[in-house]
Order: C-alpha cells, then sequence, then structure tokens
C-alpha cells in the first residue's frame, strides 16, 4: 500500500531504502522513534536541532516536527500521519512539508532484532513522484550547508541532466 | 560509510579533480576526440590522457572503437549511485542514524544505572 495513493509511477523508480545496524535492543530504537523527547536528541543533522516537535503517536495520530538551521530561522514544519505502528518492530507515516503543493512521502520503518541486542534499522522511502524522488536526492533539504559537498551534487546533477536530454 | 559501493570511491576521486570536472562539463555536451580536448585546456595530450584514464576507471567516459579518432564520450551512469550518496535525503538521515546511534548508547546506560537503582532499592 505505500505511496500506491499517488502517481501510477513505478515504486522502484522513486524508492530509496536505508539501514543501518546497531547494538540496540529493537525496543530501545522503536522508544527512540516514538517519543518527542527522544526525537529532539537525534533527528537531523547536526546544527539542525528539531524546534518543533508534536506527536500523537497511535495510528490515524498525527505528527509535526520543524528544524531550525545555523540560521536561527526555523524552516517549514513538516509531518504527516500514522499509518501504521507495531511495537518494538514497524512504524509507517506519510510525510511531507507544509507547503502549498509539497509532495508527499510513504517512509516504513522497520526494527529487526536480528540477535538479542542487535538491530537491524530500515527506512524504506517512497516518494509520491518520481520528479519528487529526484528533488530530494539531488538537491537540498538544508540549502547552503556543506557547500563543498553541495557544489558536487549540482555538478552531477548538472551532468545527469545534459546525460538524460 | 556502509552502504558506499566500492566504485563510488573512484567516482569521487575523479571528480575531485578541476580539470577532470571540466573534461565532463566539456564531454556533457556531446562527445570529443582527445585533440579536441587538449584545445580548451591548454594541457599536453599525455595530461589529458592520464586524466581520462583515470575518468575511464571510474566508468564516467568510454572511448569509442572507431581506431583513428576514438572519441571520449561521458558515461553518466555511475553519477547515478553519486546523485543519491550526495543526495540530501541519504545524506540527512546517515546523519540523523550517525546521532541516533550515540543516544540509543546514552538511553542504555540510563537504564542500566536505573535498573541498578530499582534493585538497590528493592535490596
Amino acid at each position: 500500500m505505500a505511496g500506491s495513493a499517488s502517481t501510477g509511477e513505478p515504486e522502484s523508480e522513486r524508492e530509496i531504502t536505508i539501514t543501518r545496524v546497531f547494538d540496540a535492543p529493537a525496543r530501545l530504537l522503536f522508544e527512540a522513534y516514538s517519543k518527542p523527547e527522544h526525537i529532539m536528541q537525534w533527528f537531523g543533522p547536526k546544527g539542525w536541532p528539531v524546534t518543533l516537535c508534536e506527536i500523537d503517536f497511535r495510528v490515524g495520530g498525527r505528527f509535526r516536527f520543524a528544524m531550525t538551521g545555523p540560521s536561527g530561522r526555523q524552516n517549514t514544519p513538516f509531518g504527516g500521519e500514522y499509518l501504521e505502528i507495531v511495537t518494538n518492530r514497524k512504524i509507517v507515516y506519510d510525510n511531507g512539508f507544509e507547503t502549498k503543493g509539497a509532495g508527499r512521502m510513504v517512509v516504513t520503518v522497520t526494527f529487526d532484532e536480528f540477535a538479542a541486542g542487535r538491530t537491524r534499522l530500515t527506512i524504506h522511502t517512497v516518494f509520491g513522484s518520481i520528479a519528487m524522488y529526484r528533488s530530494h536526492t539531488s538537491r537540498g533539504f538544508e540549502q547552503g550547508t556543506n557547500s563543498g559537498l553541495d557544489n558536487l551534487a549540482d555538478l552531477v546533477g548538472r551532468l545527469l541532466a545534459s546525460e538524460r536530454a | 560509510m556502509a552502504q558506499t559501493p566500492a566504485n563510488l570511491d573512484l567516482v569521487f576521486a575523479a571528480l575531485a579533480d578541476p580539470t577532470r570536472r571540466a573534461i565532463l562539463a566539456r564531454l556533457a555536451q556531446g562527445e570529443a576526440t582527445v585533440n579536441e580536448l587538449v584545445e580548451p585546456f591548454s594541457l599536453r595530450q599525455p595530461s589529458i590522457s592520464k586524466h581520462l584514464k583515470v575518468l575511464e576507471g571510474a566508468g564516467l567516459v568510454s572511448r569509442g572503437r572507431n581506431a583513428q579518432y576514438r572519441p571520449v564520450r561521458l558515461d553518466a551512469a555511475p553519477l547515478g549511485a553519486a546523485a543519491e550518496w550526495l543526495g540530501n535525503y541519504r545524506r540527512f538521515w546517515e546523519m540523523s542514524l550517525d546521532r541516533l546511534d550515540a543516544y540509543v548508547r546514552v538511553m542504555q546506560q540510563k537504564e542500566k544505572r536505573d535498573g541498578r537503582k530499582r534493585k538497590h532499592r528493592r535490596a
């Protein structure tokens, strides 16, 4: 069901999977994901603290976050609805910026404690469209930071665009 | 970085040089022979060839089969993985997960401490 409410574009062309293995039990990672006091301690890159964090952690409940960058200005809030919650195993939510016309994404986070105290966290994101996928994977969420990498990202984006043209 | 394929290192190493980036930018407009690449860069041909070898090794350019001219063309496929890595969504999460890793250690320590306290209280 993830993302199927959006365009008919194949999911394989607008999804991204990120995984990480932690030396921690699934229940702790699940807890870190489900309470504002924890989220505010880890979510987002360093220097971009979460300064708005509202969570109604139940299926059908909503969340709303915003981050403040080095400029001191709070960025556009983003958030959505919890679509599925399986305690200590899985959280599915829909998410997007509170900007007119902003796309939505469906994110499935799974917590797989494959050995005692060892958990594989998988974040599978399906963007609402290929265009949205591209805009999130070839240019800024946080504009202006880390300009060396951003310049390289620009170049790579331009070369890719010229190849497609 | 765990998810970074090995050849991504080659791609980034190739992109780390301004001349090679300029060559790629030139090739983005269409294929060119080595001689055509020598002109705008005021470099000697062996130097250009050396840069092309690095780009070829990273899979970013390929050479045509025409024995005489062997035109060089841009191969953008490896850039897809590079763009994805650079893309802020992935970078955002990698940075967040670094912090989450540090934070769950704090949670675990706190839990151990609290567990001990409870045991002491019970005793």
